[in-house]
Formats: structure tokens, sequence, C-alpha cells
């Protein structure tokens, strides 16, 4: 039995927000599949044992129990890679990837629960969580336009961190929520960069290409 | 409207790179945008024949972009060339995508939504070619020309200067603001959507970042509620 276990769905971007993180570290780990659609499982006593929330996904790190997806890719970038590429402290550099990744936990939630009601049938006004979901991917391309012409292609360092691994799957299934991405030159740049980024991976309703 | 004579901008040249495809739309027809691994663009009707999947979710393989659905392939004359379904099938020549006129200048690709038989305007000359972005906005072509003839544009640090607006076409804006000049290629993508592909003069390339944020605020201009005192 590895060190790590990851509680997944997956369909689930949060979980996959996780997967593509342990892919790019090359981190051994076990999956324990959750029935989260229909089944409602992750709200189940025995899950909420390890997440009052209710919710995924949910990491195991030896006696750690994590939840909250921004908290589990900062936990595994520091303790799984010696150099903390993914997570770098030079202050500066440290609190632009803080924004970034809190901006994906807060600006972005509407894309994310768009992106639930559309895929899985939950309750929840679409339009209006498109609308809000639209407003913040403008953000994003503007802060990518002025991050090309300053001749970088990441958010908010000069190579990848937490920041565009969070952001990153609400743009690239943003057609599963009704949003494409004719407006977002931009962040249709930025995603192509990721991409190829040695360990990525898809999930479904993120093309891969044959 | 426009004349289907016209040409029309669909994007920056710098934002569809080599090996890579984005949909486009103007007034209402969907429309594919990709450029072959040599750097030559294409326009096409964004549509598969097999089950009409968007040829803009696909992906382009050399000098072929093939359907993210079930890949059938097609070369640069929107011909089906094949079928992974049925390897060994010669396709039918009726298997093909409606392509449209496409020339790239000024560090614009430009479309003609036209048959071949119809005579061609000629193509805008703006005299600049420095992308700036493509911005997005909800409103009409008509009421962003109102808001440009007042603009403002950023000719040095913390400095702005008056510009002179001049419609070359329907779809081509020039701005000038001091040393600098700015062109706007217009795309109309609905009644109440535009995409303004923006471009500056080569000397002005310390100004890009400026008129970047020129061009964030000037949608914010162009999105706000027309007042009643301005409709009167
Ligand atoms: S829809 Fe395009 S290949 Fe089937």
């Amino acid at each position: 039995m590895s060190e790590i276990t990851l509680y997944n769905h997956d369909l689930d971007e949060n979980c996959y927000r996780v997967r593509l993180m342990l892919s790019f570290l090359g981190i051994a780990h076990e999956i324990v599949a959750i029935d989260m659609v229909p089944g409602h499982e992750e709200k189940g006593p025995a899950m909420r044992a390890l997440n009052p929330l209710g919710s995924l996904p949910i990491l195991k790190d030896g006696d750690l129990v994590l939840y909250g997806t921004q908290a589990i890719l900062a936990h595994l970038s520091r303790a799984h890679n010696a150099a903390g590429v993914w997570l770098p402290l030079e202050p500066a550099t440290f609190s632009r990837v803080m924004q970034w990744t809190f901006f994906s936990a807060t600006a972005l939630a509407c894309a994310i629960e768009a992106r639930r009601v559309a895929v899985f049938g939950t309750a929840g006004d679409l339009e209006a969580l498109t609308r809000e979901a639209r407003q913040a991917l403008r953000i994003m391309d503007d802060h990518m336009v002025l991050r090309h012409i300053e001749g970088f292609e990441w958010f908010a360092a000069d190579t990848p961190t937490i920041a565009d691994l969070s952001l990153l799957p609400s743009f690239a299934l943003s057609r599963d929520y009704g949003i494409d991405h004719d407006e977002f030159p931009a962040l249709r740049r930025w995603l192509r960069r990721f991409r190829i980024l040695p360990g990525f991976r898809t999930m479904p309703g993120i093309p891969d290409y044959h | 409207m426009s004349s289907e004579a016209a040409w029309v901008p669909v994007a920056l040249s710098a934002s569809i790179e080599p090996g890579t495809s984005a949909g486009a739309v103007v007034e209402g027809a969907e429309l594919v945008v990709w450029r072959d691994a040599k750097g030559v663009a294409h326009v096409w009707e964004d549509r598969c024949p097999h089950r009409g999947m968007r040829m803009s979710f696909g992906f382009v393989r050399g000098d072929h972009i093939a359907c993210l659905y079930h890949g059938w392939s097609y070369d640069t004359a929107g011909q089906c060339r094949h079928i992974p379904a049925h390897p060994d099938l010669d396709v039918p020549k009726t298997i093909k995508i409606a392509t449209y006129a496409v020339e790239e200048a000024g560090g614009v690709i430009w479309t003609r939504l036209a048959t071949a038989a119809q005579a061609a305007d000629p193509l805008p000359t703006m005299g600049t070619n420095l992308p700036v972005r493509s911005l997005y906005a909800d409103c009409s072509a008509a009421h962003a020309l109102a808001i440009l003839k007042q603009t403002q544009l950023p000719v040095g640090k913390d400095e702005t200067y008056p510009a002179r607006l001049q419609v070359v076409t329907p779809h081509a804006w020039t701005l000038e603001a001091g040393a600098l000049s700015l062109s706007i290629a217009v795309q109309v993508i609905g009644p109440q959507k535009i995409g303004l592909h923006i471009l500056a003069d080569e000397g002005s390339v310390d100004l890009i970042a400026a008129l970047a944020r020129w061009a964030q605020a000037l949608r914010l201009a162009l999105e706000a509620p027309v007042t009643v005192a301005e409709v009167a």
C-alpha cells in the first residue's frame, strides 16, 4: 500500500487538479473511486469523517488527511518535490502564486459550479453562473495578454506553478458549461503551452488529440 | 450589414500559431480559423460534414485538420482524405467543407464570405503590424465607433492624447494621437457583439503594454450602460 491515497471521482474537475499535480510530480499513489454521481458517497458518514465538508478531493498522506483542492496542491508541491518548483518561495513570486491560486477557489467558484449544473444536473442558475464565469475568464485573459507582452507564458512566474495548474481546468473545460474559447486568445496560447508539459494528462471534456 | 464581397477580420495573425485552430463568428456565421504546419492560414465553415461537430474543436496535423469526434481528416482544400473507421476507403469527393478566401495583411487574418465569382473589394491597408490584442465586447460596431470618437490614447508615461478616428472601411478603423498610429480591424460577431483586433505602428513598441491596458478600459466603456442623456 502506497503512502498516498486520493479519494477521487474521474469527472470531478477538482479531483482532476490533484491528479494533474500527482502526474506532473510523478508521485506514486493509490486511487479510491468515490461514487459522487449519482451516489453522493462523499456526503456519507464514512467520507465526512475524513472531510466534514462532504466534498472531493481528499488526500491521505501517511497520517495526514487533507481536503481543499488548493491546500492539497500546496502540500504536494512542497512535501514531494525537493526543489518546490510548482510553489516557489521567493516572496514576490510566492505572493503572486497565492493570489492566482486563491482566484481559482474564489472568482472561479462560479465556473466550477456552472460545470456541475451543466454536466451533473445539480440545481443552480446556469445562465447567471456562466455570466459570472465569463467575467472571471476575461480577467484571466487580460492578465495573460499583459504577461505575454512582458515576455512570460505563465500566470505568476517564469515557469508553471500551482497558480496555472489550479486555474487551467476551468478554462480547458469551459465548453462543458457553454463558454467557447473564441474570445480568449491569450488563454488559448497558455493552454497549448500547458498541454505539452511533461506529465500532462487529460480528463473527459478535455480533448485528447489522437 | 457588410457586403459579401468585403474583407472581414477573424483574428490577429499572431493569435493563430502554426498547427492550431480556433473558432470565430462573423455576423452569426460560425467559422474555423486554422494554420497548417507550413504557416498558411485557412478559414472554413466550422462544421464537419460527418455529424456536424465544430472543426474548431479539432486538431491540426501537418497540412490536415482532423475532426475531434471520429477523426475524419481534411486537406487544405477542405476535401476529406481519411476516415479512420474505414482506412482503405477512397473518400468520395463530395465529402468536403466549404472554404473561404483568406488574406493575411498587416498582422490580421482577413476572410471574405463570398463565392469566388463575386468581385472582391480591395484589402484594407492600415499601415500598422504590431499586435496589441484582440478585444471582445458586448456592443454594436456603431456604439464602438461613437465611443472611439472621444477616446484618449496613451502616448507616453502617464500621458494621454485625444485620438483622431478615421473609418477606412466598415471593418478597418485607424486612430492617431501624436506619433502613435493604431489600427482596429473590426469583426462583427452579432448585433451586440464585436471583436476589435488592435495593432500599433512599429515605432510604438514601448507603448504596447499601455495600449493593452487602454483596450481593457475601453471594454468597460463599451459595455457601460448607455445613459438616457446620451441616447437623447
Ligand atoms: S463529426 Fe466529424 S468525424 Fe464525425
